[in-house]
């Protein structure tokens, strides 16, 4: 027992706690965002703040635990992890849909969005295959393709456009990352580019097309799809320089502002925290992202390289279209800002990642002592 | 390695230039745009108003109007523009000006309800009438924040008479709230509570309008910024026939019971009455907790629809039906005869005729004529019980109608299965001697009866009773022999030409038919008769059961001959 708190106290002390400190700050401001968020609009305020301390208090419990193993063990069982998060994924599709999509899955009173822990698989497989298999040559380069395109489509159907889209971002990051030539990824974003309009026309459904339409202007459709943008701007641009104060958001507290918990938390923070709040939210936000990244050049692994690449492509993607979205400057998806955002999921997932650069961390440390 | 490491480096500049990116968003909508949003904000200038969609109006076969929309005004408001005591004052002051009793606390109240989201319409005073309402309006004092909205309010002109097939609307409960919740209804909409109102509601109810709104910081609108208009629900014309159903009512009037009239070959229902009758008005347009509880617990049970959920025995009426299984199932012929000393002794109990001298020797046709219980106790006991569910099942009995109103009653088919099931013990000869002159444990409600009859009536095809065109649905052939049913047709004439049933034929129609009455253990026997017309070649059906009547003969016939005479000559 002694050993294993010793051990620990030295892991936490080689890792960068720079970086644990900007999460856990950014996760403990978020249970109060999400109490003044729900209290509005449910009058459960305490429930959600509640739940959501619980599942942050689970989370950091599992980044240690992760820590502690290791992101070598985690790797090993990367390949067999991925198979059975594609099964879970399989599996949500057969459940009903809640609010339109089928991403849920019941584990003994606990639901929890497979979508959301494949993220962790996708980039363990990625980095493992990309290590493995650099994508120098055009063989390679599609086989790394047909890997990312399982989880996409997988999510796709369920459908779950944002999870998709998120998980494209982390594989084009960590493609980036592991030195795929310029000329390659330009192929992909002009496939991208030019797949829009296809998109747009045959693919997507109305009211995703509709949230594109109302990005452009939101005006068009101020009774449905607009109504959120218009609503979230307002309450962002009411903030003004210093907030309105905690508890004191009328936004949120009104119920003009939809999935102020989830989707829109952002709106609610800074409805009451204001530009001052914004500022030092994105501070935090990218002194995190900075050291995940950091911690990947300082590394002397390939395959961790590309690790980290995929945890702050995640994490970045995310933060910039959610906050993006509030301030109206990106079209509405439906995904959390890491960290803020209600949802045990996400929540715990992304602690499991941070986890896992956390253990790149110590290793690298290690070894500086070694040499 | 020197590759991973520079294209990670390109990452803390891509980080960079996204988060400028970010930082000068939030500098345009917090501070260089902020008055502008914090003005918005304040005054939340979007407000969405909704607004009912006029329900659909119905009429009879006819196009006599059965429930439609009156317009009347409710002055809707803002709880933000009313938060202060003078500002009640003042409203207050204005309303019983324009004699409107609203107090100072009556408005209060009514603002306490939607506290929680004070920037949401909601309804201050509620029905007023158009002169009231301009009169309100054109005060120079009323509160310019303050503004009418038509509404809808439902009225039956044809009231008591209907209110069982019509029903009533009102404002949706939590639970229908639930239940519907994907259904787009929100709290105080109007949601068809009972008859046509609730089985046709989705038909009925139209899309409601919504507008959205730009005001001022007073709540004034500026501008509508989007307006979807409301659809009118669909009208319905009903199959009814109200000079068919007034009479029915009236000839109802000093009884408790039902009468049915209904078309043979389509089951369309002319007339669906039911006594004692009750007011849909006032339960559509909202009553008291007292009043209500009156008409619910009044020990005359004038909310059920006694045409359709009022279980009976079906008595001698059954015996048409008893002579179908029978000769169908080759217990019996024509030429059977039975002969009837005033009762059958069964174990140790003595059956009785009800003509207790007896009616001697007669055969299927005789015994329907005469309604000789005797004459049917040897032929139940000839078919067996095990034959006549069987052919119960063929005619549905047991199960409901499918008539498009709520509330219908499958009555019982009873049986050895269910005796069983129901008290535990077997079902003995005597309940099958019972059962075969439709007495005891076999329950049937006055439109299965009807239903029956316009198998019979029609050649075997059991049709599905509605009261809306759209409620057709294919009769079922059951596949009688032609041969057969024309005995117990030439039986049923027989009763009405020269048997118990005279009284029925005496108003210048050629009625086939059969009476009944039923024992009832807690009061004065009911009275039933069942019957159609023209007997050669019969259009109509109709069926009356009196509670407490006591002689279908005399009683019921009657009025099923009215009825029939009425349909056959309108």
């Amino acid at each position: 027992m002694y050993s294993f708190w010793a051990s620990l106290k030295e892991n936490i002390s080689l890792t960068d706690r720079l970086m644990l400190f900007c999460a856990i700050s950014l996760a403990v401001w978020g249970v109060f965002c999400i109490y003044s968020a729900a209290a509005g609009t449910e009058g459960h305020g305490f429930d959600y703040a509640f739940r959501q301390a619980a599942w942050l208090l689970v989370s950091i419990t599992a980044m240690l635990i992760v820590l502690m193993v290791g992101h070598h063990k985690m790797l090993e069982g990367a390949y067999p992890l991925f198979g059975l998060m594609l099964l879970l994924l399989l599996l949500t599709l057969l459940t009903p849909k809640v609010k339109g999509a089928q991403s849920w899955l019941g584990f003994g009173g606990v639901r929890f969005q497979p979508s959301e822990f494949a993220k962790i698989a996708l980039i363990l497989t990625m980095s493992k295959f990309l290590s493995r298999y650099p994508p120098l040559d055009v063989k390679t380069f599609l086989m790394g393709l047909g890997v990312i395109m399982i989880p996409v489509g997988l999510v796709v159907i369920q459908p779950d456009a944002g999870s998709a889209l998120a998980y494209l971002v982390i594989s084009f990051g960590m493609l980036v990352a592991a030195g795929t030539p310029f000329k390659y990824l330009a192929v992909i974003a002009g496939t991208g580019l030019s797949a829009i309009p296809v998109l747009f026309l045959f693919v997507l459904k109305d009211y995703q097309k509709n949230r594109i339409l109302v990005f452009i202007d939101p005006m068009r459709d101020p009774l449905g799809a607009g109504y959120n943008v218009i609503q979230s701007r307002i309450a962002v641009g009411s903030g003004g320089f210093s907030g309105k104060g905690f508890m004191m958001g009328t936004q949120s507290k009104l119920k003009f502002l939809p999935e102020p918990h989830t989707d829109f938390i952002f709106s609610v923070f800074s409805e009451e925290f204001g530009f001052i709040g914004g500022m030092i939210l994105i501070i935090l936000f990218t002194v995190l992202l900075f050291r995940i990244i950091i911690a990947g050049i300082r590394s002397r692994e390939r395959r961790c390289k590309i690790l980290v690449a995929g945890v702050a492509s995640w994490l970045w993607f995310q933060m910039f279209e959610s906050i993006g979205m509030s301030i109206g400057i990106v079209p509405v998806t439906g995904l959390p800002l890491p960290f803020l955002s209600y949802g045990g999921s996400s929540l715990l997932s992304t602690f499991i990642a941070l986890g896992l650069v956390a253990s790149v961390c110590v290793e690298e440390e290690n070894s500086r002592h070694l040499y | 390695m020197e590759l991973l490491d520079s294209r990670l480096k390109l990452f803390l500049w891509g980080i960079t230039l996204s988060v400028m990116i970010l930082i000068s968003g939030l500098y345009l909508c917090q501070i260089y745009q902020g008055d502008k949003y914090i003005r918005l904000a304040h005054s939340n200038r979007l407000r969405m108003i909704r607004f009912s969609a006029p329900r659909g109006e119905i009429f009879d076969r006819n196009g006599v109007p059965l429930a439609v929309n009156d317009t009347t005004f409710s002055i809707m408001g803002y709880p933000l523009d009313l938060n202060t005591p003078e500002k009640l004052q003042h409203l207050s002051k204005i309303l019983m000006r324009h004699g409107i009793p609203m107090t100072v606390p009556d408005l209060e109240k009514t603002i306490k309800q939607q506290r929680l989201a004070p920037y949401r319409v909601m309804k201050i005073v509620p029905n007023l009438t158009m002169p009231q309402m301009a009169e309100l309006i054109a005060d120079y004092e009323f509160p310019r924040e303050l503004f009418p909205l038509s509404v809808w309010r439902r009225t039956y002109p044809a009231g008591t008479t209907a209110a069982n097939i019509i029903g009533y609307v009102g404002e949706i409960s939590e639970n229908e709230l639930k239940l519907r919740a994907d259904e787009g209804y929100t709290g105080g909409d109007l949601i068809g509570k009972s008859g046509i109102e609730r089985s046709y509601e989705s038909e009925l109810r139209g899309s409601p309008g919504q507008e959205a709104l730009e005001v001022d910081a007073r709540g004034r609108k500026i501008r509508t910024l989007d307006a979807n208009p409301a659809v009118k629900g669909e009208d319905i014309h009903l199959t009814l026939d109200m000079g068919a159903q007034k009479l029915a009512v009236e000839l109802l009037k000093n009884w408790k019971g039902a009468i049915v009239a209904m078309d043979v070959h389509t089951g369309a229902v002319l007339a669906l009455a039911s006594s004692p009758v009750y007011d849909n008005n006032p339960l559509a347009w909202g009553v008291s907790a007292r009043e209500w509880n009156a008409v619910m617990n009044d020990p005359q049970r004038p909310m059920l629809n006694r045409a359709i959920a009022g279980v009976y025995p079906p008595a001698s009426t059954f015996k048409a039906f008893m002579s179908i299984a029978s000769l169908e199932e080759n217990s019996i012929t024509q030429s059977t005869t039975v002969s009837c000393r005033g009762g059958l002794r069964f174990g140790s109990h003595l059956f009785k005729c009800w003509k207790h001298s007896g009616h001697g020797s007669l055969n299927v046709i005789g015994g329907l004529q005469h309604s000789c219980d005797v004459f049917f106790y040897q032929v139940g006991l000839r078919t067996g019980i095990e034959k006549l569910i069987k052919w119960g099942r063929k005619f549905h009995l047991g199960e409901p109608t499918g008539i498009d109103l709520p509330g219908e009653s499958g009555g019982n088919i009873a049986g050895p299965e269910w005796k069983m099931r129901r008290f535990n013990t077997a079902w003995s000869g005597g309940d099958t001697v019972n059962y075969s002159i439709g007495q005891g444990y076999m329950l049937m409600t006055p439109i299965q009866i009807a239903r029956v009859y316009a198998a019979i009536a029609n050649g075997g095809k059991m049709v599905t009773p509605h009261l809306n065109p759209k409620g057709y649905r294919t009769p079922e052939n059951i596949g009688l022999n032609p041969n057969k049913l024309e005995i117990v047709r030439r039986g049923l004439e027989a009763v009405v030409s020269r048997g118990t049933g005279s009284r029925a034929g005496r108003f210048g129609v050629h009625v086939a038919g059969k009476t009944g009455t039923a024992q009832n253990s807690h009061g004065d026997d009911h009275a039933l008769f069942a019957g159609y017309a023209p007997a050669e070649e019969p259009k109509y059906v109709a069926v009356a059961v009196i509670e407490g009547g006591k002689h279908g003969s005399s009683v019921a016939g009657p009025l099923v001959g009215q009825m029939l005479a009425h349909l056959l000559s309108h």
